[in-house]
């Protein structure tokens, strides 16, 4: 698994006088899916067998420089970005004492119980995390982080305090769009006794994404409608429907069982962001999967449920024009999602460094009454 | 003829299944380490949630390393890799470091006050001392 270099040449030349061991690992994930129908689409796949839109390949540096402190980049490139190679992590570490470090620089924000390694499918059993859930984005911040684990009688705790800012894309109606989060602070913090742990998580900040950009109707984008809704002398509505330093935030819930043969997974999510067309998304996965030896077959259920906030625009409906009222109602419904989906799969541990998995995911979208299969299968391997 | 044979074809056999099936492994410590080591603590040394001890770990091509993942951390090789590719990817744990031999796991034990590793019982010396036997 690990290939442990001394480069003492190279750690001489960066760090005059300090004898570094530095490591290099990697994780690689090539998997392939095809939709189960023509006009069915799921998670970046159509009805054409694709090997690149999930795939992925990543290397580690991680440079212990003595004394606690320690640097370590990830380079990673993903099949649907082209493999365009970007650093995921990049921070530096600090342990302060033997059971707090702190970390400063590029961290992936704590969200999720699977966050910090969703990209190594080498590390779970699913082909993919729950999307129903782990579709928010905002996945790195530049920051910093400190870690205390703890015991406390017989159970473990490890708690997690974050504090830096998010700039980068966010995913509006289908259009990538420039996001800032500013002063996210978050707390997380896991409990774990046996085969029990439980996690709680809880981060906050000012969200701003700009949806100007955002078509609404042809020749029609959501920065128009903002105009317009200015010029007739609207702005509290346009204050309330744009994403303009708003406050939001997070709340995640996660339970885990796992005794070596049984494994259980249940995450709840709740995302809020005040004064935006964004609606509050409560989301939760419910996954179980028992382990035969090398094979691991799962079945997991995943829950969308995202209300539009139509409160926004009830007051003004006897007062806008409806070639105003209409685009106002169409962006804030865009945000309105019910869904339902099942998974069904299985990991073969073919191999000491590498998994073989399949999956099958059925989405029911209840908004749009639309059905979408998606078969997936691949190999997840670490070095 | 036929018995040299014979005897070649048991030879061979015999390599390939004298693996034992179920060794005895012992647990080492230096021995000036006075350590009172439970199965719980040993399982928490060799998953990275404790580091009060230096634990080195056997190559995962010896036998006795899976077995070891079994009976000592209660869990098996994937399962634990699995576990250290989480916390590797993640910067929150480097995983024992894995000696090739049980001669460098006992030559390793003997020379570092803080180590702790396992080996075959049958293999133990006086350099090192048995913190726990797995049966």
């Amino acid at each position: 698994m690990r290939k442990r270099i001394l480069a003492l040449s190279l750690a001489v030349a960066l760090v005059p006088g300090v004898h570094a061991n530095t490591t290099i690992n990697g994780f690689a994930s090539i998997k392939a899916g095809i939709t189960t129908g023509s006009d069915e689409q799921l998670y970046g796949y159509d009805d054409t067998i694709d090997f690149k839109n999930e795939s992925l390949i990543a290397l580690q540096v991680k440079s212990d420089l003595g004394e606690k402190l320690s640097v370590t980049a990830q380079l990673l490139g993903r099949g649907n970005e082209d493999f365009d190679v970007g650093f995921e992590w990049a921070f530096i570490s600090y342990q302060l004492t033997d059971n707090m470090t702190i970390n400063a620089g590029r961290l992936r924000t704590p969200f999720y119980k699977y966050s910090d390694f969703k990209d190594v499918g080498y590390a779970y059993d699913w082909l993919r995390v729950p999307q129903g859930v782990y579709g928010l984005g905002f996945d790195s911040i530049e920051g910093v982080t400190l870690y205390r684990t703890a015991q406390l009688g017989s159970i473990d705790s490890t708690l997690q305090l974050v504090f830096g800012s998010y700039e980068g894309d966010a995913t509006i109606s289908g259009v990538k769009v420039n996001a800032n989060i500013d002063t996210v602070t978050g707390i997380t913090w896991e409990l774990a006794k046996d085969a029990l742990s439980a996690r709680f998580a809880y981060l906050s900040g000012k969200t701003s994404i700009d949806t100007s950009s955002v078509t609404l109707a042809p020749g029609f984008t959501a920065g128009n409608l903002y105009q317009a809704l200015n010029a007739n002398g609207l702005a509290p509505l346009v204050a309330a429907i744009d994403i303009d330093d708003e406050s939001s935030n997070f709340m995640g819930l996660g339970l885990t069982y796992d005794d070596s043969d049984w494994i259980a997974v249940a995450e709840y999510t709740r995302v809020e962001v005040d004064n935006s067309f964004i609606a509050t998304q409560k989301n939760f996965y419910a996954s179980l999967g028992r382990r035969f030896n090398s094979l691991t077959p799962y079945v997991s259920y995943e829950r969308e449920n995202n209300d539009a906030v139509v409160s926004i625009y009830q007051p003004y409906t006897a007062v806008l024009p409806p070639q105003l009222l209409l685009p106002v109602q169409g962006l804030i419904a865009s945000q309105e999602r019910d869904a339902n989906t099942w998974n069904l799969g299985m990991r073969y541990d073919f191999h000491p460094s590498a998994a073989f998995k399949a999956q099958f995911s059925s989405e029911e979208n209840e908004t749009n009454g639309q059905r979408n299969g998606l078969l997936a299968f691949g190999v997840d391997l670490v070095f | 003829m036929f018995y040299r044979m014979l005897a070649i074809i048991l030879m061979l056999v015999g390599v390939t299944f004298a693996v034992p099936v179920s060794a005895q492994i012992a647990v080492i410590v230096n021995p000036a380490n006075s350590v009172a080591l439970t199965s719980d603590e040993l399982t928490r040394l060799f998953t990275g949630r404790s580091s009060a001890l230096t634990a080195v770990n056997l190559a995962e091509s010896s036998p006795l390393r899976s077995e070891f993942d079994e009976k000592g951390v209660g869990r098996s090789s994937a399962q634990l890799k699995a576990h250290w590719s989480k916390l590797m990817f993640t910067g929150k744990g480097t995983p024992p470091t894995e000696l090739a031999t049980e001669a460098e796991v006992l030559a390793y034990v003997a020379q570092n006050p803080n180590a702790i590793g396992y080996v075959n019982a049958a293999s133990v010396t006086a350099a090192v001392k048995v913190a726990l036997t797995l049966d």
